[in-house]
């Protein structure tokens, strides 16, 4: 609290000494244009005096830590030579702007951090504990584990939970992106930051606050802002030789014309100081990482979390995009596709079914759930990586992959019925059916790949260790331009750094669950959904909280916005420097100007970057 | 060990890395950095949490007024 009313405070009285300044400042200058320089002296130095006091008292500061190029010094310099060279108007003029500068950028600064902080407020300081039926309100960090909470409507659940009694609509927007409110039922995990819309729900703590997902993205988007993107760390680099260069040009500036005769002392220290003005790197340093500060920030907001600087440039020149299939294009839960047999479909169902009936595996729970009535084998054998032969009503049923067939009951024997499937069933050593399996396409894929293709991106790929058939099926279902299928994980990886030859920049879309190494070989990898899986989100530049697809091109389209406005920061920036520089050194462009133009380019650029937080 | 604080009251970049640039000098220190625009301080040391602080408040005020370090 203390230190918010000392900072509001601060900023009150620099607006109260700019306007102080300014009409002491006024006078003085018609004064000085009049030719009456002895109150022209007065009002010049007391507007100097009042306004610039801090930075006058900063700049001694620096001298006794022994920092020559600080540029509160700089400025008091620029201020003080003016001065001494009898331009009262001008050095009073380099006070008055550089504050009225600096205010702006501060300003400028403040908002654009708290329009961040807000984006990215999602984790609640407080919550209701409910204790032998007594409700109290505790900080956030102190909930444990296995505690009773309840969230009121308005509220966010601050804590991963699950909902123990109680129904609402809940909100998780702030989370990742998706706008539509969903209802909360008894026996539903929470994700802490999701807001309850209506209703109130009780709820068993299952994370401390911290380590629950609210916390966790919140992390993600902090740490974010610390690995810097290659033109942040240019103009990090830039900065760093800027001052010392400028000053000493400065230097050169003041000496040399003089030496030769070319200007006179004076006026050729007057324009050195135009480039002590301008020898603070500040509005560099500020354009290019506070661009990606709001991207990162603006794009967390819709459930999109960029690792860092970094991760914008390899997303925005992407030209090919590589998807791993299960679980990521597909929901990753299998489905009977098809059936192939001369007999009762339902029949082989229900023969596989009942096979099957102790079985655990992926395949049999599906083929079980398409059956209504399995009955239990009398006798059941299950082979590891095979299937099952068992006794179903006294009949020898065989059912699962070719291998298992032709060792129970002769090679070839489904090639020659003209069966096909995933999984075989044989009935008393005779062939009875095959059933082809598949799982659903997610059924935002469609568009979402259609939205990569409108965005310029040309090759899309499909890698996936599922068969050829299967694959292709995908590939035509939406659109994508290619697909490779059989390949094993160590494949995926090798067929993916081909691919990176003769791309510009490659994305690699996975689900996280085996394909990590891809995630991390790409020039930028994707894990589709939460933040729980841990190797996933280390490996990845980008996270797509929601696992929804669609956010594919919206985060390529964010990543453009915002490596584009570093960029025109990065340029806009130099530019102007560089141009004031050059005007200075010519005696066109006078000190005040230069002040101007200097914090002017800061200002511009923050409100710049502001834009990478909208859509 | 690796702390993480709350810095409030910078007004510029340019600043901050000078600030960041003292603080890792002081006894104690590895390394200090300051993201400006997250307003974080992140300081590794040999030192525990509640001896540092003082010190990275002691210093960040006397370089410039009005900056405060707090948990």
């Amino acid at each position: 609290m203390k230190t918010s009313v000392k900072a509001g405070k601060k900023l009150l009285t620099v607006p109260a000494r700019i306007a102080a300044g300014a009409v002491l400042f006024i006078p003085g200058l018609i004064f000085e244009k009049t030719g009456h320089p002895v109150p022209a002296f007065v009002l010049c130095l007391l507007s100097m005096l009042v306004c610039g006091a801090d930075v006058i008292i900063n700049a001694f500061r620096g001298i006794f830590r022994g920092d020559m190029l600080d540029e509160k010094f700089l400025m008091t310099v620029a201020a003080a030579g003016a001065f001494i060279l009898g331009d009262y108007s001008e050095a009073a003029a380099v006070m008055l702007f550089y504050q009225i500068g600096e205010y702006f950028q501060t300003l400028a600064v403040r908002r654009s951090r708290d329009a961040i902080k807000s984006l990215t407020d999602i984790c609640p300081d407080e919550a209701t504990l409910v204790e032998d039926g007594v409700e109290r309100r505790v900080s956030a960090d102190d909930l444990e584990p296995g505690q009773t909470i309840v969230v009121r409507s308005g509220e966010r659940v601050p804590a991963d939970c699950v909902v123990t009694s109680g129904s609402a609509d809940i909100d998780m927007s702030a989370l990742n992106g998706e706008s539509q409110p969903r209802a909360a039922v008894e026996g539903e995990e929470l994700e802490s930051g999701a807001v309850v819309m209506s209703g109130a729900l009780f709820c068993r703590v299952l994370r401390a606050a911290s380590e629950s997902t609210a916390a966790r993205i919140l992390e993600l988007v902090e740490n974010a802002s610390e690995k810097k993107a290659k033109e942040e760390n240019f103009i990090t680099a830039f900065s760093r030789i800027y001052t010392p260069v400028v000053v000493g040009i400065a230097l050169l500036v003041a000496v040399i014309p003089p030496i030769f005769k070319l200007l006179t002392f004076a006026e050729s220290i007057r324009r050195a100081l135009v480039f002590l003005v301008v020898s603070c790197p500040c509005a560099l340093l500020l354009s290019v990482p506070l661009a990606f500060f709001g991207g990162i920030g603006g794009a967390a907001s819709r459930g999109i979390l960029f690792k860092g600087g970094s991760s914008f440039r390899p997303v925005a020149r992407a030209d090919v995009f590589v998807f791993d299939k299960t679980g990521t294009l597909t929901d990753g839960r299998l489905r009977i596709m098809s059936t192939d047999t001369p007999y009762d479909k339902d029949q082989l169902l229900y023969f596989a079914a009942s096979a099957e009936y102790p079985s655990n595996h992926p395949a049999a729970l599906c083929i079980k759930a398409a059956c209504a009535n399995p009955s239990v084998p009398t006798e059941c054998r299950e082979i590891p990586g095979r299937g099952c032969v068992s006794v179903v009503d006294g009949r020898k049923v065989c059912v699962g992959n070719a291998a298992l067939i032709s060792d129970e009951c002769g090679k070839d024997i489904f090639a020659a019925a003209r069966l096909e499937g995933d999984v075989f069933v044989s009935v008393d050593g005779t062939p009875y059916g095959g059933i082809t399996f598949a799982d659903a396409l997610r059924p935002e894929a469609k568009v979402a790949v259609a939205g990569l293709h409108s965005l310029g991106i040309k090759r899309t790929v499909i890698l996936s260790g599922d068969s050829r058939k299967k694959a292709e099926f995908v590939r035509a279902e939406l659109g994508i331009t290619e697909a490779e299928a059989e390949l094993m994980p160590a494949g995926k990886f090798e067929r993916l750094t081909e691919i990176m030859k003769d791309s510009r920049s490659t994305v690699f879309v996975g689900d996280g669950v085996n394909d990590a190494p891809s995630i991390a070989g790409a020039d930028a990898g994707v894990a589709m959904g939460g933040v729980g899986q841990d190797s996933a989100i280390e490996a990845a530049d980008l996270v797509i909280v929601s696992d929804n697809l669609e956010k594919l091109p919206e985060a390529v389209r964010a990543a453009r916005k915002t490596v584009r406005i570093a960029t025109e920061n990065i340029i806009f920036a130099l530019a102007v420097k560089l141009g004031v520089l050059l005007l200075g050194a010519l005696g066109i462009c006078g000190m005040w100007a230069a002040v101007f133009a200097d914090v002017g380019v800061a200002v511009i650029c923050v409100l710049n970057s502001i834009r990478t937080m909208r859509k | 060990m690796t702390y993480k604080f709350k810095i409030e009251g910078l007004d510029c970049p340019n600043c901050a890395a000078k600030l960041a640039d003292r603080l890792s000098k002081l006894d104690g220190v590895t390394s200090a950095k300051i993201n400006f625009l997250a307003e974080k301080l992140t300081v590794e040391s040999e030192l525990s949490a509640d001896e540092l602080l003082p010190i990275l408040a002691q210093t960040a005020a006397a370089f410039e007024d009005g900056i405060t370090v707090r948990k």
